[in-house]
């Protein structure tokens, strides 16, 4: 029986799509049988960033309606054949999830892959229910600022009063990425650190993903960036993926800046 | 001369910041769990009778007295 793990954030733009495409990829690279689910009805963007937007023939709604079966709709990764993905409709609105359709495919899901990786619209609203709805774990993502850590507050308030898992009395664990850390800024004070934003959110540190050009320059080309073996985001999703699939994995400090000089400076001011 | 040494970093203003907010969010949000589901039945109650543009439900804490203000806008013939 596979692990559901949604992928949330509250607000939208914070890397979500990108952290669910790099963290599934990661996983299936550790040799783990892996699928991820667009459930972001209506704007559908993890099969750009998996570089399968070519291949996409039926999507999830298909899928949940019966128009489809699971294996017509499902597209095979074209550098891990552990990874499998499920696309998003374009043309439909999330409106059209329901909890028996969403539970029906979980289900199905969790009978072939180790992993099963949700994910999430942003924002707090219906799609986003059905999403973690079934969850047994999920993923935070947050940037260092204070309206994406607000929201994700929000997100995570509804998780622990909607989830199955909360209703049937257990708990649904909670793991934070932060994504798009600037070490600089964080030296200078101007930029939350991640203890900092444990603090006020009150869950588990999963890891901490550095500002990193290659993310965009990987989204251009469609390989996601756990690829990229030389980029440090890169490196950051392949420590994360490690640490899911129950390697120990120590915390890299990302926030102190590789900088020489910069160390000193910093070190001169505390 | 050295006012700047002082100044407070904007890290830390913005955790001062956000815990307050997070805070008063959750108090809310636990307090009236409902309040979604409580706004959709009165407009569906008053629309019965009249027509309406939006509802407002704000709670007013005064001392120790609290009141839940519920302010409906009528839709204009």
């Amino acid at each position: 029986m596979g692990i559901v793990i949604a992928v949330i954030s509250g607000k939208g733009g914070v890397g979500k799509t990108t952290a669910t495409a790099n963290v599934g990829l990661g996983i299936a690279l550790n040799g783990k049988k892996c699928i991820v689910v667009d459930f972001d009805i209506g704007q559908r963007n993890l099969d750009m960033i998996l570089g399968l937007e070519n291949r996409v023939v039926y999507d999830l709604v298909q899928v949940m309606d019966g128009d489809a079966k699971i294996k017509q709709a499902l597209i095979k990764s074209k550098v891990s054949e552990n990874l499998h993905f499920l696309a998003a409709s374009q043309t439909k609105d999330k409106s059209v999830l329901t909890s028996e359709k969403v539970k029906a495919l979980i289900d199905e899901l969790k009978e072939e892959y180790e992993y099963v990786l949700l994910d999430a619209p942003a924002g707090i609203e219906s799609g986003f229910e059905h999403t973690i709805e079934f969850a047994d774990t999920a993923i935070v993502v947050v940037n260092p600022e204070v309206s994406s850590i607000r929201d994700a507050d929000r997100a995570i308030g509804i998780l622990d009063a909607k989830s199955q898992k909360v209703k049937d009395g257990e708990e649904v664990d909670k793991f934070l990425v932060v994504n798009r850390i600037n070490a600089e800024m964080v030296q200078s004070g101007e930029m939350l650190r991640s203890d900092d934003i444990l603090d006020i959110l009150n869950i588990k540190l999963l890891g901490k993903v550095p500002e990193d050009k290659g993310v965009i320059d990987a989204s251009n080309q469609g390989k996601p960036v756990v690829l990229d073996s030389k980029s440090m985001a890169g490196q950051a999703y392949t420590r994360i993926s490690g640490r899911i699939c129950g390697q120990d994995i120590g915390m890299k400090d990302i926030e102190s800046g590789d900088s020489g000089v910069f160390k000193k400076l910093a070190g001169m001011f505390r | 001369m050295f006012g700047w040494l002082n100044k407070k970093k904007s890290a830390s203003v913005a955790k001062d910041r956000l815990t307050i907010a997070i805070m008063s969010d959750r108090e809310s949000n636990a307090e009236f769990p409902f309040m979604a589901e409580l706004k959709a039945e009165i407009i569906e109650v008053v629309k019965k009778y009249v027509g309406v543009k939006t509802i407002e439900i704000t709670k007013e804490v005064e001392d120790d007295m609290e009141a839940l203000s519920i302010d409906i806008q009528l839709e204009s013939n």
